[in-house]
């Protein structure tokens, strides 16, 4: 541990670095280049989820992706090592839309703090607490929106499309969806981050509130919803094996049922299952257990 | 068919590759879907064709699977390293392998997070690094460390799991499979499809959209005889998706 770095620590082992010694012309920050963001956008998209902790979450992976930048900007050694301990602090969002952005966000929020610092202005400087708190602030709402769109809706949306080649045991089905997600959260988590470092502070507004952004949400709303129909036909396989005998005259339930509407048993299920997490919360475990047991109780008793 | 040594050791490394999310975050398909699991065990057993038909039906089971917060009740991908080996070494049917994955992928979840628990321990190391303003020690804490626990946690697990588990698993599904049980299992797995469509559903959030649900659940059961495919399908979808923004649209 270098004596100059230790000065600055509390006992606790936080670091306040001077910063006055950022005026000095050899810690003069180094401008931030298209490529160092692009540098930046992958180190968080590959490290993402490899350090997850339970004390710091994701925060570890973010700090990787903002080293390179970090070293531009901080020259001096004590500068530097409070960042890192700045960017190591409890942090959790999506990857794309909260990673990317709050990336681009963060790192031109610490440029814009080390000029500050390095020509002389610290009273204009961007203040530590206030990189923090857009971090903590706009993880949520953003990992929120993202959940739903990338994990939830476009990685399905892939899959329910080439699903049949799986079916028909061609291993495409399954090569590409993965290629294809992985290609096109890449590029736009990547414009995200771009937009992040161009709006600063703004860029989760324009996100959260934009209208473009509203409607391009609500048609990936539309496709998602229109997919889950298209499989909800395809693949829910629920129907009734119950025949009965009156008077010499054969009643098959299942042949009666499509007489009225072809496909409701499998339609009423996915819709309870809908209604169940719509007043019940997304209780997934639960639901799952309350559909086995109850499929397994009308499978023994004949029904279906 | 029988399993060697070689052919668990790869798919137990395939595993840990994917959850140790070392691949960045192209491995979150990787882990939601049991998809290129299934097909890489069929590449090292020699049957992409059956191993696909069996993931497939694996993966209805999952479609819902997202990771709020980045817990996954249930580890598709482990449940897949299992049940897809099961499946052909026994030659079971598709119905039946959902059958082993379902218990398979919840234990898996407890084992991810393990991975966790453990990782925790070394934020003092990352923290050390940070403290030194040392670049290159700070990246491999955060980078190299994580990694080599979860190879460490998940190569012997589905090793032992996959090689001296796999007879046994698929020796007593064959046991019970001509029966009422069997139909039981049956049941269980066209139905359990539902859930994973009902949960994205729930996830897109959007009540005032659900009509586009109902539209493409009566288009594909009224039009089935016409054997559209999903690719078809999505365009379809594309077009309702752009005339509800062409329609929504503020005049300018």
């Amino acid at each position: 541990m270098s004596e100059y770095i230790e000065q600055f620590m509390d006992e606790e082992g936080t670091i306040t670095a001077d910063t006055s010694v950022m005026t000095k012309p050899e810690n003069a920050p180094e401008p931030i280049t298209n490529k160092d963001l692009l540098k930046s956008w992958f180190r968080w998209w590959w490290a993402n989820e490899v350090p997850h902790t339970y004390d710091r979450m994701l925060a570890p992976a973010f700090c990787f992706g903002m080293i390179p930048a970090l070293k531009k900007l901080y020259k001096d050694k004590a500068m530097l090592a409070e960042s890192f301990q700045r960017h190591l602090m409890f942090f959790n969002t999506q990857a794309v839309w909260g990673g990317g952005t709050l990336t681009g966000v963060s790192i031109s929020l610490e440029e814009a703090r080390a000029k500050a610092l390095h020509e002389g202005r610290p009273e204009e400087a961007v203040d530590v607490t206030m990189i923090n708190n857009t971090k903590i602030g706009l993880m949520g709402p953003l990992a929120g929106i993202g959940d739903a769109i990338d994990s939830g809706t476009v990685q399905y949306i892939f899959i329910a499309i080439f699903l049949p080649f799986a079916k028909a045991g061609n291993g495409l089905g399954a090569v590409l969806p993965f290629l294809c997600f992985a290609l096109s959260t890449f590029i736009y988590g990547f414009f995200f981050t771009k937009m992040g470092y161009n709006l600063g502070r703004g860029a989760a507004k324009e996100i959260m509130t934009g209208a473009k952004m509203k409607s391009v949400i609500n048609a990936l709303g539309v496709l998602g919803l229109f997919m889950m129909g298209i499989m909800a036909a395809q693949y829910v396989d629920v129907s009734s094996t119950l025949e009965f005998t009156i008077n010499q005259k054969e009643f098959v339930i299942q042949d009666i049922l499509d007489s009225i509407l072809p496909g409701l048993l499998p339609l009423l299920t996915v819709l309870a299952l809908y209604l169940f997490f719509d007043k019940k919360g997304l209780k997934i475990t639960k639901g799952m257990i309350i559909l086995t047991v109850s499929l397994i109780i009308l499978a023994a008793i004949g029904i279906l | 068919m029988e399993l060697t040594v070689i052919q668990a050791l790869i798919i137990a490394i395939w595993v840990a590759l994917i959850e140790s999310r070392c691949l960045g975050y192209a491995t979150l398909t990787l882990r939601f879907s049991p998809l290129m699991t299934g097909f890489i065990c069929g590449v090292v057993m020699g049957d992409v064709a059956g191993a696909m038909k069996v993931t497939a039906t694996i993966q209805l089971i999952y479609m819902g699977a997202v990771a709020p917060g980045g817990t996954l009740p249930s580890e598709p991908a482990i449940a897949a390293a299992i049940a897809v080996p099961v499946a052909l070494i026994g030659s079971l049917s598709p119905n039946q392998a959902v059958a082993i994955a379902v218990p398979v992928g919840l234990l898996g979840s407890y084992l991810y997070q393990f991975r966790f628990f453990l990782n925790t321990f070394f934020t003092k190391l990352m923290d050390k690094n940070a403290a030194e303003a040392n670049d290159k020690g700070l990246a491999l804490s955060i980078m190299l460390v994580p990694t080599l626990i979860s190879f460490c946690l998940f190569i012997p697990m589905t090793f032992i799991a996959l090689y001296f588990g796999a007879p046994v698993i698929s020796d007593v599904v064959n046991m019970i499979s001509n029966g009422p049980i069997f139909h039981i299992l049956e049941v269980v797995g066209g139905g359990l499809a539902a859930l994973g469509i009902a949960v994205i559903m729930h996830v897109i959030g959007k009540k005032s959209l659900l009509i586009f649900f109902f539209l493409a659940y009566f288009m594909s059961v009224s039009l089935s005889s016409l054997e559209i495919n999903t690719v078809t399908y999505a365009i379809f979808g594309c077009v309702f998706a752009g005339m509800y923004i062409l329609f929504t649209a503020k005049e300018a």
